[in-house]
C-alpha cells in the first residue's frame, strides 16, 4: 500500500554532475557488463545501418544492374549479419537487465546494511514510507538510468553516428543537407519531452492526493456517515478528480503529439532529400537506392531521437533519486562507537545518571539534569503522565540515546566509552507494544539467542509462562506468527517478547509495560513472567500495573523530565501528591477490570 | 451532480462478461474511441502513401522531362502526407486520452462517492488499503487499458490490414509471400509473454516481499537493536534480495530469448521479401518504384507485429483489474434520501422502541425484544458488559444498521419510514477514540456544520469542549494541521475537538461512548465537564464504563446478552438488586479496598 502522507517530492533543477558521477560509478565494480552490452550495443546500431545501406545496393547493383549474383552476394551477406545483429541484441538485453538487476541489489543491500548502523533518532524523525521509498523505487530509477538509459543514449548515438556516415558515403552534398535539420529535431524533441515530463509530474501529485483523499474517506466513513457530509465531501472530491483529468489529459495529449511534430519536422529533411537528391540523380550523381537508402535512414534516425529525448528528460528524475538515494547512504549515525570503545565483558554494577541533560529539539529539553543511583540488582518503576521523559530515561540508558549534557556510569564507567555491542548484547528489553517479526513463534523466541535449540527456547518460555498456549496452539512452536504478529492476540505477543528477553539472559532488564488490557489469566502470566526476569538483574521498569510497580524496590514518578517524586509505595503514598493519584485512578481501573464489572474486556489490535 | 458525471450509475454497467463491463463503462466515449481508432487507421493509409509516392517518384518523376519541375512539388507532397499521417496519429491520440482520462475520472468520482454511501456491515468487513488500492491502481489499470493498450493493439492490427490491403494491390503472391511468418510470430509473442508475465508477476511479488521484510525491520528497529541483531537482519534481508535478483534474472531470460528469435524471424521474412521483390523486379513483373514501395511498407508489417502479443497480455491485466473494481461496483449502496416521512424541523426527540430485534447474521440475534420509552430531553444510560448489545442499541438510532424486528419509533413514527440523511443530521455521535481529518482543527470542528460557520462559532464550541486552550498552544493555533504532517494529538484532546464538532452540529439526540480510560485524572474531569454541557436540552444516549457517571441518568438500562436484564433510576436499581447491585458492588468495594490500602499507610 501507497504510504499516504508521502508526497512526491520536487526536483532540484540544477544539473549536478557529481550524482551522475557517482551514480555511474556503481557500475564500476560490473565494468564487464557493462563494457558488453556497450559493445554488443555498438555492433546492433552498426549492423542495423549496414543493412539499410545493403537493401540500397541490392537495388543499384543488382535490380538496376540486373545482376543476379550481386543480388546473392548482397542477400547473403545481409543473412550473415541478421544472426550477428541477434546474437548482439541477446547480448545487450542480457547484459543490461543482469547489470541493472545486480545493481539494484548492490544498492539495497548496502542501503539497508546502512540503515542497521544509523541511531533511533534518525527513525525518530524519518516516516518508515520516506525510507521504503528510497530502498526500492529510487533505486529501481538510478538502476534504470545507469543501464536502459546509458544503453538507449549509446544506442542512440551510434544509431545517429553510422547512419551520418553512410549518408556521407552514398552523398556528402546531400547529407550536409539532412544534418542542417539534424540540430532542429533533437533541440525540438528534448524540449518536447521536458515539457511532457512537467505535466507527468503534476499528474502524480495530483495522483497522491487523491490516494490520500481515498484513504482518508475510507477510514474516516463512519464519521462522514454519521455526520451526513457525502455530497460535500464528494463535491470537494469532484475538484481532485477535475484536476487531475485536466492534468492528465493535457500530458497524454502533449505526449501524443510528439512524435508528430519530431516527424513533421524530419519530413522536411525527407522533402529536401527527394528535391535535391532528385536532381542529383538526374545528373548521375546518385542513384535510386541512394535515394531510398537516405529516406530510410532519415526515418529510422527518429526512433533513437525520440528514445534520446525521453532519457535526457527523465534523467533529471533519476538524479534527483540519485541524490535522495545517496543522502540516505551518507547520513551518519548519530550514535556510535567511540574509537577506543570497548567490551567490558559484563554491564552488571551501579548505574548512575550524573546530571543528564536531553533534548531532541535544541528548544525543547526533555531531561534537565537529571541525578539518579541504581544499584546492581535493583528494580525500578518509573510512572507519571506521557511526555514526562519515562521512555527517554530507558532509552538513554539502552543507548539509543545518549545524553545531551552530563554523563551515565555503568560500574562507575561512562558507558559511551563501551562498545555499543556490549551494551546492547546484554540488555533485554520488552516493548509496550511487543514488536514481533513474521515467522514462527520459535524464530522469534530464539531473536533473543539465536544459537538457541529447542529445549532453552521452551524453557525460556515456561519462565515467561508462554509455554502452554503455545503448545495449545496447532502446530505448537512452528506456529506463524504473522506479518508484526497479527495472528496472535496481545496478551500473546507480550508473553512471546518476554520469552525472547528470557532467553536473552541479560543483565539489565529493561521493560515499558502494556497499557492495553489483557485477560486475567494473561495478565497473571506476563507478571510471573516479569517477576523471574527481575530477579538477579538491574531492571527498570515503566510500570501500569500495581502489583509490578509494588513490587519495585524504588519508584519514580517522572514529570516534566524531572524526578517528582522517588520512594517507596508507602512512602509516596504518605505523601499524598502526585503517586497518590496516580496510584488511587490507577487501582480503581484495576480492580473494575480484575473484578470483571464489566465483563471481559474488550480486545485492543495492537 | 451533472457536471461531476455521477448522473451515470456504474452498476449499470455490470455483466457477466468483463469485456463487456468495459464496453459498457465506455458510454458516451464510444464515439470518440471510435474516431481515434479510424484515425489511427488514417495515420496508417497516409503512412502508405507517403511510400507509393516514393515509388511513383522513382518510376515517373524521375524519368519525366521535365523532372526539374516537377520535384519540388512531389517534396512538397511528401511534406502535405507527413502532415495527413502527424495530424491523424495526434487526433488519434487525443482523443483516446480524452476517453481514458474521461472515463477514468467518472469511475473514480463513482467509487468515491459509492465507497461512502456502502452499508456499514461492508465497511465492517472491508480491507481500508484494499479498497484504496483498487480506487487507485485498478482505475489506472483501466485507464492505460483504453489509452495506451486497446489503441496499441488497433495500431498494430491497422497497421498489418492497411499495408497488406496495398502490397495486395501491389502484387498479390509478392504479398502473400511477405507475411508468411506472422501467424507465426503472433503465437510466439503470445506464448512468450504469457511466461514473461508470470516471471514478472513472481519478481513484483518478490519486490513485494522485500518491502515487507525492510518495513518490518525498519518498524522493529528498537528489536533489532535492543538485542544487536544487525547481522542477522542482514542476512535474512540479503536471502530476499538476492531472490529478487534471481527472479528479475529469469524475466531477462526470457526476454533475451524472445527478442533475438522473433528479430530473427522477422529479419528473414523481411529478406525473403526483398529477394523476391528483387528477382520480381529484375524479370519485369513489378517496376523498381514498387519494389521500393514495397521495402519500404513490409517493415511496418512485421516489425510492429511483435508487440502484439506483449499488448494483449497487458490488456489481460487491465481486465483484472476492471473485475477487481467491478466487485466494488457491485455492492449496494444505502440509500440516504429514501423515506416517506421527512419533518422540515428537527425531532422533538421522543423514541420508542417496542420489541426491537437485530442480528448481524440471520441466526444470532444480537438485541432481543428491547422495549423502551425516551421522552424529548432525557438522559439515558446503558450499562452492560462487552457484547450485551449496547453499541448495536444505538446504532439503530441512525439506521446504520436495519433492526430485524418489533418497532422503533422516534416522535411516533416508525424509523424506518425516516430518510437517513434526516436522521444523521439529527443525530450527533461523540465516540471513545474518534477519528479526525487530516486538515486543519479548524475545518475539522466545522466538518459536520450544516452551514457556514464563523470563527467566533468555532471558537465557542472548543471553549465549550475545554479544548480552545489547548488548540492556542499550538504553533498555528486553528490552523494547525491533525494528523503526520501535523500535531499528533492524545485521545483525549482528539476526543475534546470531536465533542466540540458535534457541538456545532447541533444535534437534537445524542450518543455518547463515555469512556475516558486513557486520559490523567485532571483530563478526565474536563472531558466529564464537557460532556454534560453538551447533553444539555438534548435527548442523549450514554453508554457508561462506571456507575458514578450514570448517577445522573434518568434511565437506567442493564444490558446482557442482548436483553434489558434491569431498569431504573440509580436508587431504583440499588433496590431491585441484580447486575446492577454487583456492579455497583464491585465499585463499591474497590473504594472500601482503597479506602483500607490507604488507611495502612
Amino acid at each position: 500500500m501507497s504510504d499516504f502522507g508521502f508526497e512526491e517530492e520536487e526536483f532540484t533543477t540544477d544539473f549536478s554532475g557529481q550524482t551522475l558521477w557517482r551514480i555511474l560509478g556503481l557500475a564500476r565494480p560490473h565494468w564487464r557488463w557493462v563494457l558488453g552490452f556497450l559493445f554488443t550495443i555498438a555492433v546492433v546500431s552498426a549492423v542495423d545501418s549496414i543493412l539499410t545501406f545493403i537493401t540500397a545496393k541490392i537495388i543499384d547493383d543488382a535490380i538496376l544492374a540486373n545482376d543476379r549474383e550481386a543480388l546473392i552476394r548482397w542477400v547473403t551477406l545481409y543473412a550473415g549479419l541478421i544472426f550477428v545483429s541477434a546474437a548482439g541484441v541477446f547480448g545487450f538485453i542480457y547484459l543490461a537487465g543482469i547489470l541493472g538487476e545486480r545493481i539494484r541489489y548492490d544498492m539495497r543491500r548496502s542501503l539497508f546494511n546502512h540503515l542497521q548502523e544509523l541511531s533511533l533518532s534518525y527513525f525518530d524523525r524519518t516516516p518508515v514510507g520516506w525510507i521504503i521509498s528510497r530502498v526500492t523505487s529510487d533505486t529501481d530509477r538510478v538502476a534504470e538510468l545507469v543501464t536502459w538509459g546509458l544503453l538507449d543514449v549509446t544506442w542512440g548515438i551510434l544509431n545517429i553516428l553510422t547512419a551520418m556516415i553512410f549518408m556521407v558515403i552514398i552523398n556528402w552534398r546531400l547529407a550536409l543537407i539532412v544534418f542542417a535539420f539534424l540540430p532542429v529535431i533533437v533541440i525540438s524533441a528534448v524540449k518536447f519531452h521536458k515539457r511532457i515530463l512537467t505535466e507527468f509530474r503534476l499528474v502524480r501529485k495530483i495522483n497522491s492526493k487523491i490516494t490520500g483523499a481515498f484513504n482518508e474517506s475510507v477510514t474516516g466513513v463512519r464519521v462522514t456517515k454519521a455526520l451526513g457530509r457525502e455530497e460535500e465531501n464528494l463535491r470537494e472530491f469532484g475538484g481532485l478528480t477535475s484536476d487531475m483529468f485536466k492534468a492528465g489529459y493535457r500530458a497524454a495529449w502533449l505526449s501524443a503529439l510528439f512524435l508528430p511534430v519530431v516527424q513533421l519536422v524530419s519530413s522536411f529533411a525527407i522533402g529536401a532529400v527527394v528535391w535535391f537528391g532528385g536532381l542529383e540523380v538526374l545528373t548521375g550523381a546518385m542513384t535510386i537506392g541512394g535515394i531510398q537508402a537516405f529516406v530510410s535512414y532519415i526515418l529510422f534516425m527518429l526512433w533513437p531521437i525520440q528514445e534520446m529525448a525521453r532519457v535526457y528528460a527523465e534523467m533529471q528524475r533519476a538524479l534527483a533519486s540519485g541524490e535522495r538515494v545517496f543522502s540516505l547512504m551518507d547520513s551518519v549515525p548519530e550514535i556510535s562507537d567511540k574509537p577506543d570503545a570497548f567490551d567490558p565483558g559484563s554491564i552488571l554494577g551501579d548505574i548512575k545518571f550524573d546530571h543528564v541533560d536531553f533534548h531532541y529539539k535544541a528548544d525543547s529539553p526533555i531531561l534537565r539534569d537529571f541525578s539518579l543511583s541504581v544499584e546492581r540488582g535493583e528494580t525500578i518503576a518509573l510512572v507519571g503522565p506521557t511526555g514526562g521523559g519515562k521512555s527517554t530515561i530507558v532509552n538513554l540508558l539502552a543507548r539509543f540515546y545518549e545524553p545531551t549534557g552530563g554523563v551515565i556510569t555503568i560500574g562507575g564507567e561512562d558507558y559511551t566509552h563501551f562498545s555499543l555491542q556490549a551494551i546492547h548484547s546484554r540488555l533485554g528489553m520488552v516493548l509496550q507494544t511487543p514488536h514481533l517479526f513474521s515467522g514462527t513463534i520459535r524464530d522469534n523466541i530464539r531473536y533473543g539467542y539465536l544459537e538457541a535449540d529447542q529445549s532453552e527456547v521452551e524453557q525460556a518460555a515456561k519462565i515467561a509462562g508462554a509455554h502452554d498456549f503455545v503448545v495449545a496452539m496447532e502446530e505448537g512452536y512452528e506456529s506463524e506468527v504473522g506479518e508484526g504478529g497479527v495472528l496472535l492476540s496481545v496478551g500473546q505477543k507480550q508473553l512471546i517478547s518476554l520469552a525472547r528477553a528470557v532467553l536473552a539472559d541479560p543483565e539489565i532488564f529493561i521493560m515499558d509495560e502494556a497499557t492495553s488490557s489483557v485477560d486475567t489469566l494473561t495478565e497473571s502470566l506476563i507478571q510471573r513472567g516479569i517477576e523471574a526476569m527481575m530477579t538477579d538483574r538491574t531492571s527498570f521498569i515503566i510500570a501500569h500495573r500495581l502489583s509490578t510497580i509494588k513490587r519495585a524496590d524504588r519508584i519514580l514518578v517522572i514529570r516534566e523530565g524531572q524526578i517528582a517524586e522517588m520512594g517507596s509505595h508507602l512512602e509516596l503514598l504518605r505523601l499524598r501528591g502526585h503517586y497518590y493519584r496516580l496510584y488511587t485512578q490507577q487501582f480503581r481501573r484495576q480492580l473494575e477490570k480484575q473484578y470483571g464489572v464489566f465483563g471481559a474486556p474488550k480486545p485492543t489490535p495492537a | 451532480m451533472t457536471e461531476l458525471g455521477t448522473d451515470f450509475d456504474l452498476q449499470e454497467t455490470l455483466a457477466d462478461r468483463r469485456i463487456v463491463g468495459l464496453w459498457r463503462l465506455m458510454r458516451g466515449f464510444r464515439l470518440i474511441f471510435l474516431v481515434a481508432t479510424l484515425s489511427i487507421g488514417g495515420a496508417a493509409l497516409a503512412r502508405a502513401g507517403t511510400y507509393l509516392l516514393l515509388g511513383f517518384y522513382v518510376d515517373q518523376v524521375l524519368v519525366a522531362e521535365d523532372a526539374g519541375r516537377l520535384l519540388p512539388w512531389v517534396a512538397l507532397a511528401f511534406l502535405a502526407l507527413a502532415l495527413a499521417q502527424g495530424g491523424a496519429t495526434f487526433l488519434s491520440g487525443r482523443l483516446a486520452a480524452k476517453t481514458a482520462e474521461g472515463i477514468a475520472k467518472r469511475t473514480r468520482e463513482y467509487l468515491f462517492d459509492h465507497l461512502q454511501r456502502l452499508h456499514f456491515r461492508y465497511h465492517d468487513k472491508a480491507r481500508t488499503g484494499e479498497l484504496v488500492q483498487r480506487s487507485t491502481s485498478d482505475v489506472d489499470a483501466i485507464r492505460r487499458f483504453f489509452s495506451d493498450q486497446a489503441l496499441g493493439a488497433s495500431r498494430i492490427v491497422l497497421l498489418l490490414v492497411v499495408n497488406l490491403a496495398v502490397l495486395i494491390n501491389l502484387n498479390l503472391r509478392l504479398a502473400l509471400l511477405s507475411v508468411v511468418v506472422v501467424p507465426i510470430t503472433v503465437a510466439m509473442s503470445f506464448f512468450l509473454f504469457r511466461r514473461i508475465s508470470e516471471a514478472y508477476e513472481a519478481y513484483q511479488e518478490q519486490e513485494a516481499t522485500l518491502s515487507n521484510r525492510l518495513q518490518e525491520n525498519l518498524s522493529g528497529v528498537r528489536v533489532v537493536k535492543a538485542f544487536a541483531r544487525q547481522e542477522y537482519e542482514r542476512s535474512k534481508f540479503d536471502v530476499e534480495n538476492w531472490e529478487k535478483f534471481t527472479r528479475g534474472r529469469r524475466v531477462l531470460r526470457l526476454h533475451s530469448v524472445y527478442w533475438p528469435l522473433s528479430d530473427i524471424l522477422s529479419s528473414f521474412q523481411l529478406l525473403f521479401g526483398l529477394t523476391i521483390g528483387a528477382l520480381m523486379a529484375m524479370d519485369g513483373t513489378i517496376t523498381i518504384g514498387a519494389y521500393i514501395t514495397y521495402a519500404g511498407m513490409i517493415f511496418w508489417i512485421i516489425w510492429p507485429i511483435r508487440n502484439l502479443g506483449r499488448l494483449v497480455v497487458q490488456m489481460s491485466a487491465g481486465l483484472v483489474s476492471y473485475g477487481r473494481v467491478a466487485e466494488i461496483i457491485r455492492e449496494q449502496e444505502e440509500p440516504l434520501r429514501l423515506g416517506e416521512y421527512e419533518p422540515t424541523g428537527p425531532p422533538a426527540g421522543e423514541v420508542t422502541f417496542e420489541g426491537v430485534e437485530f442480528e448481524y447474521e440471520a441466526g444470532s440475534p444480537v438485541l432481543r425484544q428491547i422495549d423502551l420509552h425516551v421522552r424529548p430531553g432525557q438522559v439515558i444510560a446503558l450499562l452492560g458488559p462487552t457484547g450485551s448489545g449496547k453499541s448495536s442499541l444505538v446504532n439503530l438510532l441512525p439506521r446504520f444498521y436495519e433492526y430485524t424486528g418489533g418497532s422503533l419509533k422516534l416522535d411516533g413514527v416508525e424509523l424506518n419510514t425516516y430518510p437517513r440523511s434526516y436522521l444523521r443530521r439529527h443525530i450527533g455521535i461523540v465516540e471513545q477514540e474518534p477519528f479526525l481529518f487530516s486538515r486543519t482543527i479548524r475545518e475539522n470542528i466545522a466538518y459536520g456544520a450544516k452551514h457556514e460557520v464563523s470563527q467566533e462559532q468555532i471558537e465557542a464550541a472548543a471553549r465549550a469542549a475545554a479544548i480552545h486552550d489547548v488548540i492556542l498552544t499550538f504553533s498555528d493555533g486553528y490552523d494547525t494541521l491533525v494528523g503526520e504532517r501535523g500535531v499528533t494529538l492524545s485521545g483525549g484532546q482528539k476526543q475534546r475537538i470531536a465533542i466540540a464538532r458535534t457541538l456545532l452540529a447541533d444535534p437534537q439526540i445524542l450518543i455518547l461512548d463515555d469512556s475516558t480510560s486513557s486520559v490523567d485524572p485532571e483530563t478526565e474531569v474536563l472531558i466529564r465537564e464537557a460532556l454534560e454541557r453538551l447533553m444539555q436540552n438534548r435527548t442523549s444516549f450514554v453508554i457508561a464504563h462506571r456507575i458514578q457517571s450514570l448517577m445522573g441518568a434518568d434511565l437506567i438500562l442493564v444490558l446482557d446478552r442482548g436483553r434489558v436484564v434491569q431498569r431504573g433510576t440509580h436508587e431504583e436499581l440499588l433496590e431491585e438488586g441484580g447486575l446492577y447491585l454487583q456492579i455497583h458492588d464491585a465499585q463499591t468495594r474497590i473504594e472500601v479496598e482503597l479506602g483500607k490500602e490507604i488507611a495502612g499507610v
